[in-house]
C-alpha cells in the first residue's frame, strides 16, 4: 500500500514543510503546538466552535485531500486515545454547574467520533467511517483497519489520529504520581492518504501494522514473529522509531534492536496517546528523502504492555 | 468464508442474562422505570440495569475501581464466552464498543473535585474507553488483538463487523465482539440539551413520539470461523452474513430527511450478504423514538423495500436507548429471533408516522419462519451501520 499524502500538526514545524525532518528539535518543557492558519482550511464561522482536536484533525485531513487529489476517499478512519477532552470537560462542567438548560454544542462535540464525523461533513463523504480508541494503540488499530479496507474493495483510504492536551490532564497525571511528565504532555494530529495505486505523489510503502494488547510474552518474540510474517528479519531494518513513557525501557529498547539505530520519538512529540502517527509521518519522509534508508520499523510501547508494530519500506525497496 | 455465532450474552434493563431478556420480550415487559440506583434530583425515566454497582461487583467477584460500563460489558462478555477455553491454535481477539467509557466514574470524580471534597483519584483511571475493553479482556484471559470502537450509537454494530472482517482476512479465528455503556448524568443531560429526552415512555415509530429514554447495558456475541469450530466443537446459533458502515454526512447529530446514510447501510449489508430485500424476515430497527431518527429510518425502509417493508420493530421501548451497546444488545435479540422464529413487538405504538404510514409489529409473532434479520444502528457523526444475521 502506498502512502500518497501525509500531514502533521505537532510541536515541531511539521505542517507543509518538506524539510521538517532536518529541523527536528528536542522539545523543552512547556513547548507549544505549532498551528497552521486554520482559516485556510476551515470556514471562520465554524472554527470558533471547534476545539483544538477537531481543528487539527480536519485541517490535516483536508491537507491530505489536497496533496493527493483524492476528494472522496473510500473510507475515513480515525484513531484517538482520549477523544475530544476539551468539549467533554466543558460539558461535564456545565452539566454540574448550570441549573436549567445547557447549551448542546459541547455535548455534540464530546463524542470520540466527532473528528471523523466532521471530516465526512466537510468532504460530503458517505463511505465507511469509524473511530478507534485503544489508548496507545489507537493509531495502529486505525492503520490495521485501513489495510483491511484496501484489501477489500477500497482504493483510497484517509486514515489518521489526533489527541489533545487540556490543563486538567496534566493536573491529573501529577496527582496520579507520574513525576516530570505533565510538562511534556502535548497535542498532535497526523493524517495519511493510503492507496493501492502508486502515483507521482507516492512517498513510501506501508507494509503492515500489528498490535498486541496486554502482552505477557518476550517482546523480541513478538517483533520476530511480525517480521517473519512479512518475510523479513531484523537485519533488513535500517531504523527503528521507538516510543515509550518517561525513561522507562529506553535502554532495554536499544538492547532489543542492537545494533540497529533506534530513535526515541517522544523527545520530539512529547506525550499523547497517538504519537505513533507522528512516527509514521516521520518514517515516510525519511524513506522518501533519504536514499540509504530502505525499511523503518515503528516500535510503540508507550503503554508498557501494549505493543504496536508498523513496518514501512521506501518506494525503491 | 462463513462467520458463525456460537455464544451470546446480554445484560439490560429487562434482564441480567439472555434468558431473562427473552422472557421480558415475550411478556412485553418494559425495563424503563424511574431511576432507582442512580442518584438524580428529579424523576427520570430510564432503562436501568436493576442492580447496584456494589451488587454486580460482588456477584461477579470484581475489584474496584471499575466503571459500570466495564462491569456491564464484562457480564455480557462472560455469558457469551461461557465454557470456552484458550487454545494456541485459535487466534482470539476482543472488540468492544462504548460511547462514554468510564464516564460514570469520571463524573463522580469531577463533581468531588469541583466541590473540593477529597476527590478519589482512582476513579479517573477508568475513564478512557480502551480501559473498558482491557478490563473485560483481562478477566477473560484474552491478550493480543484488543480494540475499542467509539462511533457513538453505532459502536456495537461496528465492533461486530470489524470482527467479521478480521476473520475474513485471516487475522483472527475467533473474536468476542460487543459493546457496553452505563447510564450517566453526562449523557442524560446531553440528550436533554438536544431536547430529545422524553419524560414519557418512549414511543418508537409512533406519530406522537417525542424523544428517547436512555438505557444502559452490555451485549456480546462470540464469532468463530470453521477452523475454530473444528477445535471447539461449538454449535453455531446463527451466522453473520452481511454488514455495512456508511455515513449520512448531513449533520453532526441529526439524520437526513431522505435517510441517505441508513439507505446506503442497508443496501451495502444486503449486497455483502448477497440477499434480496425480500429475503429479510424481520428488521430490528434503530428506532430511538426521536422524531428525527424514526422518520429518517422509515424513509430508508421505503427507499429500499418500496411497498414491501418486512415486519419491523424497535426494542428501545424495552431497554431504553443503550447508546453504543444498542447494536450489540440487538444483535443478541436478532439471534434470539432466528432461533425461536419470533418477531418482537414494538411497545407504546398507536398511530403510524404521518409521512410514511409504516406500521411496526405490535404483537408477539411466532407464526412465521424467521430466516434473516436486519439490525440497524444509526448515530452521532452520521455513522450508519447495518448488519444481517441468518439461520445457519
Amino acid at each position: 500500500m502506498y502512502i500518497n499524502a501525509c500531514s502533521t500538526i505537532s510541536h515541531q514545524n511539521s505542517f507543509r514543510n518538506e524539510n521538517w525532518i532536518n529541523e527536528l528539535t528536542v522539545l523543552e518543557e512547556g513547548s507549544e503546538l505549532i498551528t497552521p492558519n486554520y482559516k485556510e482550511f476551515i470556514a471562520p464561522s465554524a472554527i470558533r466552535r471547534m476545539s483544538k482536536i477537531i481543528r487539527m484533525g480536519l485541517t490535516c485531513s483536508k491537507d491530505c485531500v489536497e496533496q493527493s487529489g483524492i476528494e472522496n476517499p473510500d473510507a475515513i478512519i480515525v484513531g484517538t486515545g482520549l477523544g475530544c477532552l476539551s468539549d467533554t470537560e466543558k460539558f461535564l462542567n456545565n452539566s454540574l454547574t448550570i441549573k436549567g438548560l445547557i447549551p448542546p454544542t459541547s455535548f455534540i462535540q464530546s463524542t470520540h467520533n466527532t473528528i471523523a464525523g466532521q471530516i465526512s461533513l466537510a468532504l460530503k463523504n458517505h463511505n465507511y467511517n469509524i473511530t478507534h480508541t485503544q489508548n496507545s494503540l489507537s493509531f495502529e488499530h486505525s492503520l490495521i483497519d485501513a489495510i483491511l479496507c484496501l484489501n477489500e474493495e477500497d482504493s483510497n483510504v484517509l486514515v489518521g489520529a489526533a489527541d489533545e492536551d487540556i490543563p486538567l490532564l496534566g493536573e491529573l497525571i501529577n496527582e496520579l504520581g507520574f513525576k516530570g511528565v505533565s510538562n511534556h504532555l502535548t497535542s498532535g494530529a497526523s493524517f495519511f492518504m493510503l492507496s493501492n495505486n502508486k502515483t507521482a505523489n507516492s512517498k513510501a510503502i506501508l507494509v503492515d501494522s500489528y498490535t498486541v494488547g496486554l502482552n505477557s510474552s518476550d517482546p523480541s518474540e513478538i517483533i520476530n514473529a511480525f517480521l517473519t510474517q512479512n518475510n523479513r528479519s531484523l537485519n533488513d531494518i535500517d531504523l527503528v522509531l521507538s516510543n515509550s513513557f518517561g525513561s522507562i525501557g529506553a535502554t532495554e529498547i536499544k538492547a532489543l534492536f542492537s545494533p540497529i539505530k533506534v530513535t526515541p520519538i517522544e523527545q520530539y512529540t512529547g506525550y499523547h496517546l497517538t504519537n505513533a502517527a507522528f512516527s509514521t509521518h516521520l518514517a515516510t519522509d525519511i524513506l522518501h528523502q533519504n536514499a540509504t534508508t530502505k525499511s523503518v520499523l515503528i516500535y510503540n510501547t508507550l503503554y508498557n504492555n501494549n505493543i504496536g508494530l508498523t513496518l514501512l519500506d521506501s518506494l525503491e525497496a | 468464508m462463513s462467520i458463525y455465532i456460537t455464544g451470546v450474552g446480554v445484560i439490560s434493563a429487562i434482564g441480567l442474562n439472555t434468558e431473562e431478556n427473552y422472557q421480558s420480550l415475550k411478556d412485553q415487559k418494559t425495563g424503563i422505570e424511574p431511576l432507582q440506583f442512580f442518584p438524580s434530583e428529579k424523576e427520570i425515566l430510564a432503562g436501568e440495569v436493576k442492580l447496584s454497582n456494589q451488587e454486580l461487583i460482588q456477584q461477579h467477584n470484581l475489584t474496584a475501581p471499575i466503571s459500570r460500563t466495564s462491569i456491564l460489558g464484562l457480564i455480557a462478555a462472560k455469558e457469551a464466552w461461557k465454557g470456552n477455553e484458550h487454545n494456541s491454535q485459535i487466534r482470539t481477539g476482543i472488540i468492544s464498543g462504548t460511547s462514554v467509557g468510564g464516564m460514570d466514574n469520571t463524573e463522580i470524580y469531577y463533581e468531588q473535585r469541583l466541590n473540593e471534597q477529597n476527590p478519589d483519584i482512582s476513579l479517573i483511571t477508568t475513564h478512557d474507553s480502551g480501559n473498558t475493553t482491557e478490563r473485560i479482556a483481562a478477566e477473560l484471559g484474552i491478550s493480543g488483538y484488543i480494540n475499542t470502537i467509539s462511533t457513538a450509537c453505532s459502536s456495537g454494530a461496528n465492533a461486530i463487523m470489524l470482527g467479521a472482517r478480521l476473520m475474513q482476512q485471516n487475522k483472527l479465528d475467533r473474536v468476542l465482539v460487543g459493546a457496553s455503556d452505563s447510564f450517566s448524568n453526562f449523557t442524560e443531560k446531553g440528550f436533554r440539551s438536544l431536547m430529545i429526552y422524553s419524560d414519557e415512555w418512549v414511543k418508537p415509530f409512533d406519530d406522537n413520539r417525542n424523544g428517547l429514554n436512555l438505557g444502559e447495558g452490555g451485549g456480546f456475541i462470540l464469532l468463530e470461523n470453521k477452523k475454530s469450530l473444528d477445535i471447539t466443537n461449538n454449535k453455531p446459533l446463527a451466522s453473520l452474513v452481511g454488514w455495512s458502515n456508511t455515513t449520512d454526512a448531513y449533520h453532526q447529530t441529526a439524520s437526513s430527511p431522505d435517510g441517505k446514510g441508513a439507505t446506503l447501510a442497508v443496501e451495502g449489508a444486503l449486497k455483502k450478504a448477497n440477499l434480496n430485500p425480500s429475503d429479510i424476515s424481520y428488521i430490528n430497527a434503530h428506532g430511538t423514538g426521536t422524531p428525527n431518527n424514526d422518520l429518517s429510518e422509515s424513509t430508508a425502509f421505503i427507499n429500499i423495500f418500496k411497498d414491501k417493508v418486512p415486519p419491523f420493530s424497535s426494542t428501545k421501548a424495552y431497554t431504553g436507548h443503550t447508546l453504543a451497546a444498542s447494536g450489540a444488545i440487538e444483535a443478541v435479540y436478532a439471534v434470539l429471533a432466528l432461533q425461536n422464529n419470533v418477531i418482537f413487538p414494538n411497545l407504546n405504538y398507536s398511530i403510524p408516522i404521518n409521512e410514511t404510514k409504516l406500521v411496526p409489529e405490535t404483537q408477539w409473532n411466532d407464526r412465521n419462519e424467521v430466516n434473516a434479520v436486519l439490525s440497524n444502528s444509526l448515530g452521532f457523526g452520521g455513522n450508519s451501520s447495518s448488519v444481517i444475521f441468518k439461520k445457519v
